[in-house]
């Protein structure tokens, strides 16, 4: 059974039409990404499937509490005046888990020094760092992460690549979005490519790219997705 | 009970560490303590109904302060905390974690009605209402004040979508029951329209501690005091329930 499913999803804001029957599912343990220019409908699909926003039509779903998914989003929500550990205080209060877990998860993302640090005086890297310690603080069933890696570095990114692949082996269900073409084709199991609001591509990345014959030194979903669209990604 | 912890303890010390807060606290008992310290009543060209209010001693000040810092200091500031985690979206991470709405909002009420206790306590004792009794009977009535000023923050609060907005809800509100008691002073009219008003009642229990002719008993000052908590309390249930704060976040 699918962990998380969308089935015929329209969804419109206005005269704009951003979801057009949205199909798709994710099977557990498996990191899953969603491809797509800025403006294609990722973070409203990221909405919908939370609970945040509702589907004009077709069915959505996601087979974990609220409590149960972890979130990193384009607004990042911190507590701009607290400290990173203040920050991830309130969250383990909320979800009652042990100190060391916190300590832990700062850690993972490589800011126990900044520990103490108050969140207003972190660079934009660490914010998001910091985002993520938040998000995976209380080992989620299924983690939501928009744009993980679009303020880092790459070394900073390798490591969150690891940490998101962790999470995975650890038995998270991943869904992340993101308009790098190179980090899905590391990262993901399995992607599907927005596009109109409709997904016009689904598979994993090596075989989209054996199936577009996309290859440059290294498979190039980019490519694919200018084949099939006409046009970059921004 | 672990999400009101957990709010009480993020927004104590979020509010410790923001200034523009901490200010609305220390402002007025400061401004008090000024003013009744080193105001002359028989300063050249003050109006006589000032310069009789100035006689009449400390406690008059005292409690035309601690009316505008219930009215102007503490609605803007709880108005101000729930706005803003609106606008920074931090409050959409506290409920998708499974903080309720009502926890979030009594967390940041006590947060507020803890410092406010502060704030009257220094209103008290720079004040000097006399006797332990007349303490007793300011810090009830300020504290009842402070209860209907967080309500009516909060609704103004939840009201606004970002915290510039929530100025512009809150101001119109503040001057009306911050200043009116003040205006109240030099015309009767006013007066009358201030009456129905928990800032005004706290104002006239100033009448109590100078031991002047008081305009209302002081039973009736906490009844509508009181009054005005539930009102308020009532306004605030039915503006939460129509646009809630789960979605807004």
């Amino acid at each position: 059974m699918a962990t998380i499913s969308m089935k015929n999803v329209h969804k419109a804001f206005g005269d704009n039409q951003v979801l057009n029957g949205v199909t798709f599912h994710v099977n557990p343990g498996e990191i899953f990404g969603m491809l797509g220019p800025s403006g294609s409908g990722k973070t409203t699909i990221i909405n919908i499937l939370t609970r945040q926003l509702s589907a004009d039509s077709g069915e959505a779903s996601t087979a974990a509490e609220s409590h149960e998914i972890g979130l990193m989003l384009e607004h990042d929500g911190l507590f701009n005046r607290l400290s990173c550990l203040d920050n991830l205080i309130v969250f383990e209060t909320i979800y009652g888990i042990p100190r060391a877990r916190t300590l832990e998860a700062l850690e993972k993302v490589g800011l126990s020094d900044a520990h103490k640090t108050e969140v207003n005086k972190l660079s934009k890297g660490m914010r998001q760092r910091l985002v993520l310690a938040r998000a995976v603080l209380h080992h989620p069933k299924v983690l939501f992460l928009d744009e993980p890696t679009s303020a880092l570095d790459p070394l900073t990114a390798r490591g969150i690549y690891q940490l998101i692949r962790q999470l995975r082996d650890d038995g998270s269900t991943i869904f992340l979005t993101t308009h790098n073409m190179e980090e899905a084709t590391h990262l993901c199991d399995r992607v599907v490519m927005l596009h109109g609001g409709q997904i016009i591509e689904e598979g994993a990345p090596q075989d989209i790219c054996n199936k577009y014959d996309a290859h440059k030194t290294l498979p190039d979903l980019e490519s694919v997705f200018v084949q099939l669209t006409g046009g970059g990604l921004e | 009970m672990r999400n009101f912890k957990a709010i009480f303890r993020k927004q104590l010390l979020d509010s410790l560490k923001n200034m523009e807060i901490m200010l609305n606290f220390a402002l007025y008992p400061f401004m008090g303590f000024l003013m009744s310290t080193f105001a002359s009543p028989n300063f050249d060209g003050v109006p006589e109904e000032i310069q009789q209010m100035l006689a009449a001693g400390m406690p008059n000040m005292m409690m035309m302060m601690a009316t505008m810092f219930a009215g102007m200091g503490l609605i803007p500031v709880v108005a101000s905390i729930i706005s803003e985690d609106i606008e920074k979206k931090s409050l959409r991470f506290l409920t998708m974690a499974g903080v309720k709405p009502m926890s979030y909002l009594l967390g940041v009420g006590a947060v507020s009605f803890f410092l406010a206790i502060f704030t009257t306590f220094a209103f008290g004792f720079i004040g000097d209402f006399g006797g332990t009794r007349e303490l007793l009977v300011f810090v009830a009535a300020m504290l009842s004040g402070v209860i209907a000023s967080i309500f009516l923050g909060a609704t103004l609060g939840i009201l606004s979508r970002s915290q510039q907005a929530s100025t512009g809800l809150t101001m119109p509100a503040a001057v009306v029951l911050g200043f009116g008691p003040m205006l109240a002073q030099f015309n009767g009219t006013i007066s009358r329209l201030m009456t129905p008003f928990y800032t005004q009642q706290l104002n006239a229990i100033a009448d109590y501690f100078s031991g002047g002719p008081a305009a209302a008993p002081l039973w009736q000052s906490f009844a509508i005091i009181w009054a005005n908590v539930i009102v308020l309390g009532i306004v605030f249930a039915v503006v939460y329930r129509k646009k809630g704060l789960a979605q807004r976040g």
